[in-house]
């Protein structure tokens, strides 16, 4: 599938309507490929009258069969042997049940001129090697979530000298050590090497706030920085206002607001989203997105809130060529961001209340909880 | 955390406290009984305190809604419910297995009764009340409770059974209180294992109860034990006379299997809920009620309805019928507040319906779809669970067949909603009854809760109690 490596190798990130022959030639292809190797996948294809010379131009992109999380959280399905496949990699973290998405050797060669490429353009890679606490899990070989593999892989950005976990494997579960992660923090400051600080929203504020409480803080070498992922989208509740989180940032590590990175992706759709200056997702050129009407499915017009669904030719092993979030969220045309990109920008708004759904972020947030409440937090 | 004899004690101390866990309740059962009076005034004492609004910040965060009833066996009910995923949970850690507390899809604690309101945490408070609980014991135990019956050469006595195990699922919250308070009715001493979703709730509960009344407090022991320590549970297991266990399949057959030959078994299992329709006494009203139940409880209650059984032959009737109900159901469904409300349902039902390609099972089906809801007709009798959240199936169940169709689900059966002619309501009543239903109801008031009603077909205290006859 040369087509695929032609889309993910395009140096405009993101000119949607200039890669859109690129992006549906690759799709058609995709869809083709699962269609051939995925017994099930031709059967869903076959049962919904689809077939991949029905997609001519981007508004038939709606056509493609589009498969929700819910349904892989149920059955894997792959498209390729097990020993043809780089990993297999599952998206949540603790506990619920999660979905299993090979990911082959193409799709890894396709991903890395893209990681590489927004890298740059995000201010992400850096020659200057740094320290990097990472508001996540430990990798470990019995962990095969997204997350921990995305976090282990964002170290890479810059030399790494060195990596602190705030969750740690202890008698074969994580346990959350906040406490060693402040004190590492403190004595960074005297590093004249940079910080990289890689997590979870959820729990660089929490870490934050306690932190401020204790009256803790922290002025990190020049160039250190915040990289968010693993999604505010699983946090409702305690979801703050990502000005007060910045402005916390500030002035408790010394960390200012250009130096935050946030990403966003799935493990169904492992597309390297991140935030521009302005803080909105613009859509890169090796996705697409569609708004649904909740009530029936339906794409909706751009500005409409509905269900979230992701379109990327990336995966090969599994077919995750259309999948539906259980998140609600709406697009807004690039134009309207101010920061120059012209590909519309994806706003999530909360997830729908389909409790069979956990998230890594949200198994993360468990142990937190938990931890909190036996004060072991700090 | 444990709580023993009225004290909380860190876990660091369990397997100490196992380990003497026989000697302290032989101590306890030679001693003085606990009478149900005693457990009635401290739950009483402690409702007043409830109402009064002492505990509302405990409590606010583990009720967003709680059933809207002033009956005890409405929260059982709602508690029993659940995970009709047919991906059964597992409430134990057996090794091997993984450990789900909590896997029915579009599972929520929320709890709706009939009438279709959603309910508060101010229901709860007619619950924990001397009145609930003197009907529960009267409705259950009868008028004499535990008092003397003579019998010519004989007297016999009701007994609690003695020490009990519980083990309950964290899927709502307050279920290991509730259970406890059975076993504690019946002066039982009562082990609970603990839900790891539980974040203190019952602890803090049982611990307002011992300091009551401290004459509870060598009959409540409650321990929360970790994934894998399957040893420790047997442990428990072999110092209990009964086991009482609320979930699934795989969690049933998990204590079953710890539980020794000699341990009488209570089970709260899963169960499943139809509707059947021969007919009407009124036809708007009463497709309006079926339709607002289904869309409220979103089929995840073990009363819900999961299959409208139709007494018909002919496709085209089940059809003509679906036709008919989709526009009641897309009425029911547009009222669900809040954005997006329909997206469950719409995931549900292309979830399954991809499942069912993939299995190859959408031979002879017909979806009929609506805004957030969906009615599937599928040409087979079975009794099955449904994609549920709205999306309900509908099977062509003529009543001579009835009977056959439904004792191939025997030991799951719970609710008929029965929708027919005034005059056929007794006959088809009772053949619903002896095919292995344990509540007939009518369209919309498949979840609502009635006084003295049993749980799936048994009054549970008399479970948790034994006779014995002495003679004179």
């Amino acid at each position: 599938m040369l087509s695929r490596q032609r889309l993910f190798w395009r140096w405009q990130p993101y000119d949607l309507p200039g890669s859109d022959a690129a992006f549906l030639r690759a799709c058609r292809d995709n869809a083709a490929y699962h269609i051939a190797h995925c017994p099930d996948y031709a059967a869903i294809c076959r049962h919904l009258d689809f077939a991949p010379e029905q997609l001519q131009t981007a508004d038939d992109l709606a056509r493609i069969p589009v498969i929700p999380t819910l349904f892989f959280k149920r059955r894997a399905l792959f498209s390729m042997p097990q020993w043809r496949m780089a990993m297999k990699v599952t998206s949540s973290g603790t506990s619920g049940r999660f979905s299993r998405i090979g990911f082959d050797w193409g799709c890894i060669l396709a991903e890395a001129p893209m990681v590489v490429n927004l890298g740059f353009r995000h201010h992400l890679v850096s020659p200057k090697p740094a320290h990097c606490v990472i508001l996540g899990y430990r990798p470990h070989k019995s962990n095969h979530t997204g997350v921990t593999r995305t976090m282990f892989g964002l170290t890479h950005f810059s030399p790494p000298l060195s990596r602190t976990y705030a969750l740690n494997l202890v008698d074969g579960s994580y346990v959350p050590d906040l406490d060693t992660v402040a004190k590492t923090l403190k004595k960074l400051e005297s590093s004249p090497f940079p910080t990289r600080v890689i997590g979870f929203p959820s729990y660089l504020w929490f870490g934050l706030g306690r932190m401020e409480e204790l009256g803790l803080k922290v002025r990190l070498s020049k160039g250190s920085r915040i990289i968010l992922a693993g999604g505010w989208k699983q946090h409702y509740a305690q979801e703050v206002d990502k000005r007060i989180l910045y402005a916390l940032t500030e002035k408790v590590l010394g960390i200012p607001e250009e130096n935050i990175n946030e990403l966003f992706g799935a493990v169904e759709h492992p597309i390297f989203y991140n935030a521009c200056e302005k803080h909105h997702f613009h859509v890169p050129v090796y996705g697409r997105i569609l708004i649904r009407d909740p009530d029936t499915l339906e794409p909706l017009p751009t500005g409409r809130v509905g269900l979230v669904n992701l379109i990327s030719p990336l995966m090969a092993a599994t077919p995750t060529l259309s999948v539906m979030t259980d998140d609600l969220g709406y697009l807004t045309p690039g134009e309207a961001c101010g920061c120059g990109r012209k590909s519309p920008y994806l706003t999530i708004l909360g997830r729908v209340g389909m409790t069979d759904i956990q998230t890594c972020a949200a198994g993360a947030a468990e142990l937190l909880g938990q931890a909190e409440g036996k004060g072991e937090a700090f | 955390m444990i709580l023993a004899n009225g004290t909380l004690l860190p876990d660091s101390r369990r397997k100490d406290l196992i380990a003497h866990l026989e000697e302290e309740i032989n101590v306890t059962r030679t001693g003085e009984p606990l009478d149900a009076e005693t457990v009635i005034a401290a739950v009483d004492a402690l409702g007043k305190r409830l109402r009064s609004g002492e505990f509302d910040a405990l409590l606010a965060p583990f009720f967003p809604f709680i059933s809207n009833s002033t009956h005890l066996d409405t929260l059982r009910h709602s508690w029993t419910e659940l995970d009709t995923s047919g991906h059964s949970s597992t409430v134990l850690d057996t090794p091997g297995q993984s450990s789900t507390v909590l896997d029915a899809p579009g599972h929520s604690s929320t709890s709706l009764d009939g009438s279709g309101h959603s309910s508060t945490l101010s229901d709860l408070f007619g619950l924990v009340c001397r009145e609930t609980l003197e009907y529960k014991l009267h409705a259950e135990l009868g008028p004499e409770l535990f008092g003397e019956r003579r019998f010519s050469q004989t007297t016999a006595r009701l007994l609690p059974l003695g020490t009990l195990l519980h083990v309950a699922p964290g899927n709502m919250p307050g279920l290991p209180v509730y259970t406890a308070l059975e076993g504690l009715l019946t002066g039982n001493v009562n082990l609970i294992k603990l839900p790891r979703a539980d974040k203190g709730l019952s602890l803090a509960a049982l611990s307002l109860l011992t300091r009551q009344e401290p004459r509870i407090a060598p009959f409540l022991y409650a321990f929360d034990l970790p994934s894998g320590e399957t040893e420790e549970l047997r442990a428990l297991a072999r110092l209990a006379d009964g086991v009482v266990t609320w979930g699934g399949d795989d969690a049933v057959t998990a204590l079953r299997e710890l539980a020794g030959p000699g341990c009488k078994l209570m089970e709260w299992g899963h169960r499943l809920s139809f509707a059947y329709v021969a007919g009407y006494e009124d036809r708007q009203s009463e497709l309006s009620q079926l339709a607002g139940h289904i869309i409220e409880t979103g089929g995840r209650l073990c009363s819900s309805c999961q299959v409208i059984f139709l007494d018909a032959r002919r496709r085209e009737e089940a059809e003509e019928f679906c036709r008919e109900f989709l526009p009641y159901l897309e009425a029911a469904a547009a009222r669900r507040p809040g954005l997006g409300a329909g997206a469950p349902a719409s995931l549900s039902g292309h979830t399954a319906l991809l499942e069912r390609i993939v299995e190859g099972r959408t031979q002879g089906e017909r979806l009929f779809r609506g805004r957030g809801c969906s009615l599937l007709f599928r040409p087979d009798e079975e009794l099955e669970l449904s994609p549920m959240e709205g999306n309900v199936l509908v099977k062509c169940l003529p009543r001579e067949g009835l009977l056959a169709a439904l004792r191939r689900k025997k030991g799951c059966l719970q609710t008929a909603g029965l929708l027919c002619p005034e005059e056929d309501r007794p006959a088809l009543s009772d053949l619903l009854a002896r095919a292995g239903v344990t509540r007939i109801t009518r369209a919309g008031g498949m979840s609502a809760a009635f006084p003295g009603e049993a749980h799936d077909g048994e009054y549970p205290l008399r479970r948790y109690v034994r006779v014995v006859d002495v003679e004179k």
